[in-house]
This record gives C-alpha cells, sequence and structure tokens, in this order.
C-alpha cells in the first residue's frame, strides 16, 4: 500500500504522539506541546498515512515577518522506514517554507544519526554549526544545517502550461504549488452564431492567441522565458485539431529553450489546481468535472499514480445540454449563464423532467455515468408540445426545471461516488461550475452527507494553463520522468 | 555574426532544415501527412543536431504558411512562432507553394500543384524570378479542382509547365533569405487557409421530431 501526504490536523495529535514517543523515548515531546505546536498559526504540519492511519509526521516553524524557517520535528513509525516517506515529508516542508516565502530553512539533527543526515545533506542542507550535549539525558550534540531555499529550484520547478483542447487558449505560469500566470483567451464569441463550439474555428484562433497569451502570461508571473523549468501541455482529451496546436509550439518551445516536456491529461489537470490554492491535494477525493466537453467523475487516490475514471457522460456533456436547450428556449450562447439567468425567476418544480441514468435498472452499468440526450429530447417535447396547443412557453419555470434535473443527476451521482468509495471529499471542476445552481446545491448536499466540499476559483475551474503547469509540477516534484518528443494527441485520450 | 535559419514546413509531411549563412547543413522530412504533431519536436531538435547548432544560436526563423490543409499547417506554424519566443529571435512567413517554385528555373510560366484533399488542388502559377530568386506570382494561390483550374489557364491561352514536387524545409530558408535581401520578408505570420472553416450558423430550436 502506498503511503500519502496532508495537511494534519488536531484529531491526528493522538497517532502522532504514540510514533513521537516511539521514537524519541526520552526526547519526545509531551501531549500538551505537540498539541500546541499543531494549533499554532506559525506551524505547518503534515502527516504520512497508508488506509487512514498515520505513519509519519513533520512540521515547520515560520514567523511571519522572518526570512528563516525552522524543520521542527519529523518521524515516521519505525516499521516504514526506508520507503522514502520522511524525504517525502521533508520535501513538503521545504515545498511549504518556500511558498511562505522563506529564503532559508534551518534543523538540528542528532550527531549520532548519521542516516537522516545524508537524507539531508540529499536534499541540499549543509551543516553550519554544531551545538555540544544538546540532547539530554544523553548529553549528544546537534549538528545545525542549512538550506538557501533560492537554489532549491528541483523542489519549486517553474513550469509553463500550455491549454488548447476546446475553444481556450491558456497559458499559466507556476512555481511548485504557486500560482504566478493564468492567462486564458477565449474564442467563444466566434462560436456563438453556431450554437457551439466550431473545432476549425477554435484551432485558428489558437494559432493567432499563442504569441500574445504567451507573452502576458510572462509578463504577469515577472519571468524571461529562459527562467522556465519545464513546459507542459494537455495532449488529450479534447478537439484534436486544437490540441495539436498547443502540443506543436510546446515541443518547439521546449526545444528552444532547452528544457524537459510534460504531456498531460486534460481531466486529470482540472483537479491539480486545488494544490495552486491549498497547497497539497487532500486524497482521496472525488472529483466532478463538468464543461462543455465533458461531464466526468473521478476516483483520485493519488493525484499522480492513481486516478481512476469511475463515469462519464455517454452523449452530450451537462454544459452541451444547457447551450442546446438555451437555443430551444431563444437564449443566446453560451447557454449555461442564460439559462441561469432566466431560471432566477422560475419555479424548479414545475416540470418534473427526466434524471438520466438514475433508475435502479441502470445502477450496476451506469451508476457514475450521465445521460443528457433524454433530457434534452423531453425539454424540446414540452416546448413544441405547449406550443401546439397554443399555451405561453414559460421559459423561466422550464430553465429552472431543466436546470435543476441535470444538477440534481450531478450530484446524486457524485455524492454516491462519494459515500460508495468511503471518501469525505469532493472537488468540483470545469467551466460549469460557474453555474449558482449547482454549487448551492453541491454546497447543502455535501453538508449532509459529511463531504467536504472543495470548489477552486472560477479561473481555475474552466479550462486554463495553469492547471496544466500545476499538474506537471505535482509530476516533477514526485520524480516523474519527461514526457519523450515523440508523443501523440489523442482527442480520447485515457486517464 | 553567423546566421543561423531554422525553416519549418508542414504543408504537406512535416519539413525541418537548419542553413547557416545560407549553406544548407540539414535537411529532415518526415512524409506522414497526419502526424505533424508527433514529428515536429523531434524534427526540430534533430535538425539543428545534425547542423551541430544549439537552439540558442538560431537567429531566425521561417516558416512555409501554406496554404494546405488546416492541421498539419498549423503544428508547423505554432512550432515556429514559440521555437522563435523561446529563443527571441525574429519569424519570417513565406508561401509554401512559392517555395516549391523556388528551385524550379521559372523560365516558362510554372504551374505548382499541391493537394487540397476534397479533390481539389492549391495552385499557384509562377514565371521569372526577383533579382534575389524570389519567385514572381503571375496567378494565384488558390484553391479549385485542378479540371476546372486547367480549363481556365487553356481558356486565357497559357502554356505551362506542371510542378507538384515535395516542398523542401530548405527551399522555404532560402526563400526567406531572398525576401530579406529584397526587403520583402513578411514578419506578420499568418496561416493562409484559402478556405473559411466548415461551420453552418445555428437554426434556432426543433430538437426532437
Amino acid at each position: 500500500m502506498s503511503h500519502q501526504l496532508r495537511p494534519a490536523t488536531e484529531t491526528d495529535l493522538q497517532p502522532i504522539m504514540e510514533i513521537e514517543k516511539a521514537s524519541f523515548g526520552n526526547d519526545s515531546w509531551s501531549k500538551p506541546t505537540m498539541r500546541a505546536e499543531l494549533m499554532s498559526p506559525h506551524t505547518f504540519y503534515v502527516v504520512a498515512y497508508i488506509n487512514e492511519k498515520v505513519v509519519g509526521y513533520a512540521g515547520l516553524s515560520k514567523v511571519k515577518s522572518s526570512v528563516s524557517a525552522d524543520i521542527q520535528t519529523i518521524a515516521v513509525d519505525q516499521t516504514l522506514r526506508r520507503r522514502g516517506i520522511g524525504r517525502e515529508l521533508i520535501e513538503k516542508l521545504i515545498a511549504e517554507a518556500v511558498h511562505l516565502g522563506a529564503s532559508e530553512l534551518y534543523l538540528e539533527v542528532r550527531e549520532d544519526k548519521p542516516a537522516p543526515q545524508r537524507l539531508y545533506e540529499s536534499l541540499g542542507f549543509e551543516a553550519i554549526d554544531k551545538r555540544e550535549n544538546y540532547y539530554q539525558p544523553d548529553g549528544i550534540s546537534a549538528i545545525v544545517m542549512r538550506l538557501a531555499l533560492d537554489s532549491t529550484k528541483i523542489t519549486e520547478p517553474v513550469v509553463l502550461g500550455i491549454e488548447t483542447s476546446c475553444d481556450e487558449t491558456g497559458i499559466g505560469i507556476v512555481r511548485g504549488t504557486t500560482l504566478l500566470a493564468n492567462v486564458i483567451s477565449s474564442s467563444m464569441d466566434q462560436h456563438a452564431r453556431f450554437g457551439g463550439v466550431v473545432p476549425e474555428i477554435a484551432a485558428r484562433a489558437h494559432l493567432e492567441a499563442l504569441e500574445p497569451t504567451l507573452q502576458k502570461a510572462l509578463q504577469d508571473a515577472g519571468l524571461s522565458i529562459s527562467e522556465i523549468d519545464a513546459v507542459a501541455v494537455t495532449n488529450g482529451p479534447g478537439l484534436a485539431g486544437a490540441l495539436m496546436v498547443g502540443v506543436g509550439a510546446a515541443k518547439a518551445l521546449a526545444v528552444a529553450i532547452d528544457k524537459p516536456i510534460y504531456a498531460v491529461n486534460h481531466l486529470v489537470a482540472h483537479v491539480a489546481v486545488d494544490v495552486l490554492e491549498r497547497g497539497i491535494l487532500e486524497t482521496p477525493t472525488v472529483a466532478l468535472l463538468v464543461s462543455g466537453g465533458h461531464t466526468s467523475l473521478l476516483l483520485v487516490r493519488d493525484l499522480i499514480h492513481d486516478v481512476e475514471l469511475l463515469g462519464e457522460t455517454i452523449d452530450d456533456a451537462a454544459g452541451e445540454a444547457f447551450d442546446k436547450i438555451a437555443r430551444i428556449l431563444g437564449l443566446s450562447y453560451p447557454g449555461g449563464p442564460e439559462i441561469d439567468r432566466v431560471a432566477k425567476d422560475g419555479n424548479p418544480k414545475a416540470v418534473r423532467f427526466p434524471r438520466g441514468l438514475t433508475l435502479p435498472k441502470d445502477q450496476e452499468k451506469h451508476r457514475y455515468n450521465f445521460s443528457f440526450s433524454g433530457l434534452k429530447t423531453a425539454v424540446a417535447r414540452h416546448v413544441e408540445l405547449a406550443e401546439s396547443k397554443g399555451e405561453k412557453v414559460l421559459v423561466p419555470d422550464i430553465a429552472a426545471s431543466f436546470r435543476e434535473a441535470v444538477v440534481d443527476v450531478l450530484l446524486t451521482k457524485a455524492i454516491n461516488a462519494c459515500l460508495d468509495n468511503d471518501v469525505p471529499r469532493l472537488i468540483l471542476g470545469g467551466g460549469v461550475v460557474a453555474n449558482a445552481r449547482l454549487r448551492e446545491v453541491a454546497a447543502t448536499r455535501c453538508e449532509e452527507a459529511g463531504i467536504e466540499l472543495r470548489i477552486p476559483a472560477f479561473s481555475l475551474c474552466t479550462d486554463n494553463g495553469a492547471m496544466i503547469a500545476s499538474l506537471a509540477a505535482q509530476k516533477i516534484m514526485a520524480g516523474e520522468e519527461p514526457s519523450e518528443l515523440g508523443f501523440g494527441v489523442y482527442s480520447t485520450l485515457a486517464i | 555574426m553567423t546566421q543561423v535559419l531554422l525553416a519549418i514546413d508542414t504543408s504537406s509531411g512535416t519539413a525541418v532544415s537548419v542553413l547557416v549563412d545560407g549553406a544548407v547543413l540539414s535537411e529532415l522530412y518526415e512524409d506522414n501527412s497526419m502526424q505533424h504533431a508527433e514529428h515536429i519536436g523531434l524534427l526540430v531538435s534533430g535538425a539543428l543536431a545534425k547542423a551541430g547548432k544549439k537552439p540558442g544560436q538560431v537567429t531566425a526563423v521561417a516558416v512555409g504558411v501554406g496554404p494546405a490543409p488546416f492541421t498539419g499547417l498549423r503544428v508547423g506554424i505554432a512550432a515556429a512562432k514559440l521555437f522563435a519566443e523561446g529563443v527571441k529571435a525574429p519569424i519570417f512567413g513565406v508561401s509554401s507553394l512559392s517555395a516549391i517554385a523556388f528551385p524550379e528555373p521559372l523560365d516558362d510560366p510554372t504551374l505548382v500543384l499541391t493537394d487540397a484533399r476534397r479533390s481539389e488542388v492549391y495552385f499557384g502559377l509562377f514565371q521569372g524570378k526577383t533579382i534575389h530568386g524570389d519567385p514572381k506570382v503571375l496567378l494565384g494561390p488558390g484553391v479549385k479542382k485542378r479540371a476546372e483550374l486547367e480549363a481556365e489557364l487553356l481558356a486565357l491561352g497559357i502554356r505551362y509547365l506542371t510542378v507538384t514536387s515535395q516542398i523542401k524545409a530548405s527551399s522555404i530558408g532560402m526563400l526567406v533569405l531572398a525576401q530579406l535581401a529584397e526587403g520583402t520578408a513578411q514578419s506578420k505570420v499568418l496561416a493562409n487557409y484559402l478556405r473559411a472553416p466548415d461551420a453552418v450558423p445555428a437554426k434556432a430550436k426543433k430538437v426532437s421530431g
């Protein structure tokens, strides 16, 4: 079983104390001291866990006004050492220290413990001092080690991400888990009169937008192109012709600046934005991704190594359904915001539209899959029937009832995915997250089910380059090798 | 200063060449009209390596802007644009049809034809060259059914040679050098599609039925 990391909470105190006592014996901290440490506003504690069981922990102290940070402690369950858990804990603390603006990081290590000293050296720490008789009652000296954080590029890579899978040309730049730039150029307006994204128009727009978007992203980040450590690009899923623009550009850029390139899965990248807001992705998590091109449920046990596609739409994407219904109701493109606008004054219970793939007979094969074509037809029939009878079509009621049906299905399935898999959190992604009702119902239902809900900032929910850069940065920090330069483009790329 | 020109064209397959002070030091071609995105990175890095040049030594980028099938054409232009951004070098676009005409004598009217799919051809009619060697255009570039085009040329009483040669990236490079010498090089790089996107404005409603 592999281990994972997450920020520590007060409920971790008991298991932490068990490891503390077993690891440090005479030297160990008391429970009140440890509780104060965990709860202090000046500390950051992270735990490693396997199957919910805490197997290691480490803590950082950083006072806001100070430029230096200290590693307070680290311990790993004695039966689980030499698996790289300690290294990952320290790497996380280094990343957090950089995130908090520290320029140097200090720690003390027992002189009689060569193994941890070697670990710290391999991470770039240098011995700078020795404190005699530091550890009592054993009288062991402490070696003081220091890491200059401005030289820790490997732990905090600067990654430029390029996203061209649909109608947004996105270029984002991150440093490790820190967002530096997120520039999006959308061709949405050009698609409006066609009532949906036209692939050829989108691809042409990407080609025009590449250079200005790149220049703006570098300007926002305050970086020159030579300061980029790696290039990342979406290679699927998405519109093939649109993806190829980004991949061709990204490959040439990587060659030009002589830096590695990472091909990134668009759907998984949607989940990776959470680390830009919270520094870490808490796992396991279910992700509900809803846009004009996708409606997918992902189970993320580990962002890099273990992402499972639980289900997806078998026909239209949810965003597409909004566009089509908007057209039926005589509203403009894109349909999501328009339906949201008119639905405000409508009764969501006016018409009971069908909820696709929610019947008991669908539960075996399609428990986590979505279908919106039946709903679309039902709305169209309803409107046609009303018109043929000479009745007034109540647009606000139909919009509200339609929206309610979509939101109901999306969240019923997402919550089921959480409960079935014993996952206490749900993250939303994709452009449809802008829908007010979706956010509202998500909050209520998650609260009822005791599920933690994460909704990233909208600029990070819609397709963007920062999410691509963020996932690649996570890959780099996890030691993943770059992609071979000959990788392809896959419109239906599997996870 | 040594001039290192990286030339890219994806109007048919993927073609990359490196010219150093006008001499062609490498010329790579992948004859697959579907896999430009796969090949482009390897060919750019391969062409530079073969020429013994580092990416940072490139002083200018040349790219063929078509006319050509859209999807592949864009890969080369996208790559050329961001390569140029990456090494902070100027970029110049030239007609892919003129590049095919470039090595021809062009004493007589010469019709360059490439595959435009949908049983049509992209065409340009050339005769003569400028002092630095840029082919002079008589007609085109355009896209038509070949039989239609030939009938029109016949009606105009034009006798011509037909060229359907494979494009060379080095010709893209040479052509840019000729245009630079003449002061006609185009630094605004726009894909020459010649066709509008296939898309019909949406009609309102009627989904069921």
